[in-house]
């Protein structure tokens, strides 16, 4: 029997290019004068400025992680950290430059925006060129705007919690995200606020040998609700672009988060990305994650329960093609009594990928009556890829439940045979058999990219079966 | 001393990649360890081959083996041998450093038991290797066991290689000392090589278990299953490494691990790094752990019986330590076994 | 044409094993065959290596389906050519619903697509013939379905495909007697001049209901008697015992 033939990612609709048309790109390179004219390029308060600085000795101090794939590749001397779009923060789509509106439509963000979001954001290199959100959220007090404006225009809210929840000494790539951040989306959703349709940031890196350090802070207050979808893509350069991130969210007592990521960068980027989310009593967070881009990725989004009874669910798919290096996974923290975490991660290594699953579970001494339960499945589907599983467990009381499973292999030959003896080619087998495994995650998603994340892994099998 | 790395490191913050060690004491002369009890061997040959070890417990140790080892016990198999091999630390025998070498020869069956045990109640030191080579179609079964007393450091490494149609059988059972190191290697290079590993293990008081099984896949068809119980009681701690690593070329290998730690105390701290690492794709790769209280429901009906809280926790801890333990193919060994169980669950 | 499958000397191995030592055997349209046999006699092999399942190697002999040798065809191109098996333990695969597989499957085997209103109707229709719960069409296929949905699932897929010729391995196994009735119902449904059906089996009761034409007695690779309806009232009796 032939090998697996699941196609690739088909990434032709996220590697068209821009020029790389910008009204200010730093030099390459990482020291403090460049530090300084990130801030004075966004007229910043010195307080942000003394956060910059702080963190850039950090940087300085750390060193790079001992463990994960080879970063090697990666020289802070050839990445650009800043690079300012020839637009201006907009309200309108019809305001947003021509080559870059062109790229957000392409990317169908603007068609989304009208069927079914509560409100976009949309980064291009290191600025975001537009922001809009319905009209009716903002008589209710949710806010939705850049990082930028957040600082100018809620300094306290900001300062109390910006790199609060992710220390700014938690690694080295946090410290430099918080030297040179640029960017991102700042959400705060005011007590008993409840939005039933999702907000959407999607951020689009299109200039060569440059970085991407977009921040998003979003602060869910008591009793609210929020679905939040993040996007991001970039065109491949043969040189290596860096994506990092900071994601930080607090879920406060009786509020629901659920925060959804499809990672789509191209096969030239780093992506070194930091999430964490600290959550209240009775709160939930839940994240749904899809990688399938980067050349390399080292992503495990954190839950702290700090509050009694908090909940958390991970639900992850990393799919690695020729030349990834996707490091991915789940960290949670159970600090309270009665908390709960549940992770489910699939994982599909082709054509010389490479997929890891690395995580950890800490169920704390005052965790009483906690209960996580954790199942990751790999599949292998051929003989030059790699899929390694390493996951940390570690319980310091007894009064809990926890489980871990996991299975690694390739596609059942009986249900090959099962397939084909009902008329479908192997390769439909094969296919059916990878989006069924894809399924439960697929699913989790909202429409729009599960839809999408089909047609990634193009298995053809659109409008015939779904 | 920083020691028992795993094969592949993760985040540092996780504190598990290795195990550091305060204050533990490596004798700087010791004299020879006389207290042996040897069954089966016609003659004891001292010729070990000193090659170095693949993982092992650390540099520190090993070297220490290689200087100063006061026990050295080489076995070449020819005939099919049940061999028993018993040091006994007592008051004149405190510290051991040894090397056991096992060779069985092809179509060679061998059952092997070595037990540490402590009749003094002074501090005793083991730091020890064994390594085992099965070859074509032998069948070994390896029991090692430690009832060292409570203020002893355990070390042991252990390496095998398994060749075509072997199958290792090996079972540790892990209950004294106040450290216990241990460091399993085993390389499955032979096709329809076997290799099925049970261990149990028992912690009290401040008790430190740190278990890095590591197994490599290689030969064809290959197959490996790991089952690791153990309870947790006081403060002690454990901490589980088990790694199988299906390399380029083990087409049809499976491979099997499952730990299980009872959790008796809300002190008690258990942790578990179950790795599954594979660069093969026609493998079948399983892990589970699991961690938890004894079932309540289970006690419940034991305590209905009229058993104690006490007594049916004990009762729930032997029965789920049993089937690895009524494999051991000797009685007087199994009741000593037993006997340390039921003191330490005291 | 004459005969729809005819098998010729065939020998089979299963990795170093051999199991099938020479078989023989043909069938005509509106044919009902039984083969019966103990365990491990080669009874499922049969149904398989039809399928041609990597599981399996012919040494010898050949499978001929309407005079064409199918012996080295992949499985879905015999599925194509008519021929149908019921699995003895059918596979569960997550992440398609029933609805959609049968729809999908239909699609492959007539190479045209489907209307789907008749489609979901004759489904409908079907399902209550065989008395199945209609929510099992929404789940995944035979994810969560106990022994005998599954193998009632097998049965729709039959009379939705449509097929010439249908292996039936050990259907009845492990089914109880109303499930059994059921079985029977839709091999009645299914059964006309054209087509021709292959039981395997190694009890009888499924039988009962059926006008079976040849009796198969299958024992060590190879078949050693050939009858009518009476030969499996009679293995009933006594069993295997007298031709091993």
């Amino acid at each position: 029997m032939s090998k697996t033939d699941i196609d690739d990612v088909n990434r032709n609709i996220y590697d068209f290019k821009n020029e790389d048309n910008y009204d200010f790109k730093m030099q390459k390179g990482l020291n403090e004068e460049i530090v300084k004219e990130i801030s004075k390029q966004k007229n910043e308060p010195k307080w942000m400025l003394e956060i910059r600085l702080k963190a850039l000795e950090t940087y300085n101090k750390l060193e790079l992680p001992t463990w994960g794939p080879d970063l090697s590749e990666l020289k802070m001397e050839e990445i650009a950290t800043y690079v300012k779009p020839k637009s201006k923060l907009n309200s309108t789509w019809e305001e947003v430059p021509e080559d870059i509106k062109n790229t957000f439509d392409k990317l169908g963000i603007p068609e989304a925006e009208k069927t079914s979001l509560a409100g976009v954001g949309a980064q291009y290199d290191s600025e975001v060129v537009y922001h809009s959100i319905k009209e009716d959220l903002i008589k209710q007090g949710v806010i939705y705007t850049d990082m930028e404006t957040a600082v100018r225009e809620y300094p306290e809210i900001v300062k109390e919690h910006f790199m609060k929840c992710v220390p700014i000494n938690d690694h080295k790539f946090v410290a430099l995200h918080a030297a040179v951040w640029s960017g991102g989306s700042y959400v705060y959703i005011p007590e008993g606020v409840k939005l039933e349709i999702p907000l959407q940031s999607y951020f689009r890196l299109n200039s060569p040998e440059s970085g991407q350090f977009e921040h998003t802070l979003i602060i869910v207050e008591k009793n609210a609700k929020l679905h939040f979808i993040e996007g991001c893509s970039a065109p491949k350069y043969n040189k290596v672009n860096l994506h990092a991130g900071c994601v930080e969210l607090y879920v406060k007592d009786n509020s629901y988060l659920r925060y959804s990521t499809i990672e789509n960068w191209s096969k030239n980027m780093m992506n070194l990305n930091t999430k964490k989310a600290i959550v209240g009593k009775n709160a939930q967070i839940d994240w749904v994650t899809g990688s399938f881009g980067s050349k390399v990725s080292m992503l495990y989004p954190m839950s702290i329960l700090n509050g009694e009874g908090a909940k958390t669910e991970y639900t992850g798919i990393t799919f690695a093609g020729e030349g990834q290096d996707l490091d991915t996974g789940f960290k949670v923290i159970h600090n309270a009594e009665n908390t709960s975490s549940v992770v489910n991660s699939k994982s599909i290594s082709k054509n010389g990928g490479a997929c890891t699953y690395r995580s950890l579970v800490r169920i704390s001494e005052n965790a009483k009556n906690s209960k996580c339960s954790v199942s990751c499945e790999s599949l292998m589907l051929d003989d030059i890829s790699k899929s390694d599983t390493i996951p940390v467990n570690d319980i310091r009381t007894d009064e809990v439940e926890f489980s871990h499973e996991a299975k690694i292999g390739k596609i059942s030959d009986k249900e090959i045979f099962y397939l084909m003896s009902r008329g479908l080619s192997e390769e439909d087998a094969k296919a059916m058999i990878v989006r069924g495994f894809a399924a439960p995650i697929s699913k989790e998603l909202p429409v729009e990219y599960a839809v999408e994340m089909n047609n990634l892994i193009n298995l053809e099998l659109e409008g015939s079966i779904g | 001393m920083t020691l028992n790395e795993t094969p592949i490191r993760t985040s540092r913050n996780f504190l598990i990649n290795n195990i550091k060690l305060e204050n533990i004491e490596i004798p700087e002369q010791v004299e020879e360890f006389k207290n042996v009890h040897i069954e089966g061997i016609d003659k004891i040959s001292k010729n070990i081959t000193n090659s170095k070890l693949v993982y092992g417990n650390g540099d520190i140790l090993e070297q220490n083996i290689k200087e100063m080892a006061n026990n050295k016990i080489a076995i070449n198999l020819q005939s099919n041998k049940d061999i028993l091999m018993t040091y006994n630390f007592d008051d004149d025998n405190l510290n051991l450093i040894n090397q056991i070498e096992v060779e069985a020869n092809s179509n060679i069956n061998t059952n092997i038991i070595i037990e540490y045990k402590s009749t003094t109640t002074k501090k005793c030191f083991h730091n020890g290797i064994i390594k085992v080579v099965a070859k074509e179609n032998s069948n070994v079964n390896i029991v090692v066991v430690n009832l060292l007393n409570e203020k002893s450091t355990n070390f042991e490494a252990m390496e095998n290689i398994i060749y075509d149609n072997a199958n290792l059988q090996y079972k540790i059972i892990d209950i004294g000392g106040k450290e216990s190191i241990s460091n399993y290697y085993s390389n499955l290079i032979g096709e329809n090589s076997k290799n099925d590993l049970k261990t149990i293990y028992l912690g009290g008081k401040n008790q430190i278990k740190d278990i890095n099984y590591i197994v490599e896949l290689r030969g064809e068809k290959s197959f490996v299953d790991i089952d690791v119980q153990g309870a947790l009681k006081a403060n002690a701690k454990k901490n589980f490494k088990g790694t199988i690593n299906f390399k380029k070329g083990c087409k049809k290998a499976k491979g099997n691990e499952n730990e299980f730690c009872m959790l008796l105390s809300d002190k008690a701290k258990s942790i578990a790094l179950p790795m599954l690492l594979c660069t093969e794709d026609d493998v079948e790769g399983n892990h589970g752990t699991a961690s938890g209280r004894v079932d309540n429901k289970q006690l419940f009906y034991i305590m209905s019986r009229g058993l104690s809280y006490n007594e049916a926790v004990k009762l729930i801890v032997r029965a789920n330590f049993n089937k690895i333990l009524e494999k051991i193919k000797n009685e007087k060994l199994m009741n000593e076994i037993i006997n340390e169980i039921d003191n330490k669950l005291n | 044409m004459d005969k729809l499958l005819e098998i010729k000397d065939l020998y089979v191995k299963a990795g170093e094993k051999e199991i099938l030592k020479g078989l023989n055997l043909t069938i005509k349209p509106g044919e009902i065959h039984v083969i019966m046999g103990p365990n491990g006699a080669g009874k499922s092999t049969t149904a398989n290596v039809i399928f041609n399942s990597s599981e399996y190697t012919k040494t010898q002999g050949t499978i001929e389906f309407e005079d064409e040798n199918i012996n080295n065809l992949s499985t879905d191109k015999i599925a194509k050519k008519g021929i149908f098996m019921s699995f003895q333990t059918p596979e569960e695969i997550p992440g398609i619903s029933t609805m959609n597989f049968l729809k999908y499957a239909k699609n492959k085997i007539e190479n045209k697509p489907v209307k789907i209103f008749e489609f979901k109707e004759q489904v409908k229709k079907y399902m209550e013939e065989l008395n199945m719960n209609p929510k099992l069409i929404d789940r995944d296929l035979n994810v969560g379905f106990s022994g005998g949905e599954k193998k009632k699932n097998e049965i729709l897929q039959m009379l939705i495909l449509n097929p010439k010729l249908v292996i039936l391995d050990e259907t009845d196994s492990g089914l109880d007697v109303d499930s059994i009735k059921t079985v029977s119902k839709g091999i009645d449904m299914y059964k006309n001049e054209q087509n021709a059906v292959l039981i395997i089996t190694h009890n009888t009761k499924i039988l009962h209901n059926l006008n079976v034409d040849y009796v198969h007695i299958l024992v060590d690779g190879k078949i050693v008697k050939t009858g009518t309806q009476e030969l499996a009232e009679e293995i009933e009796e006594i069993g295997y015992s007298q031709y091993k």
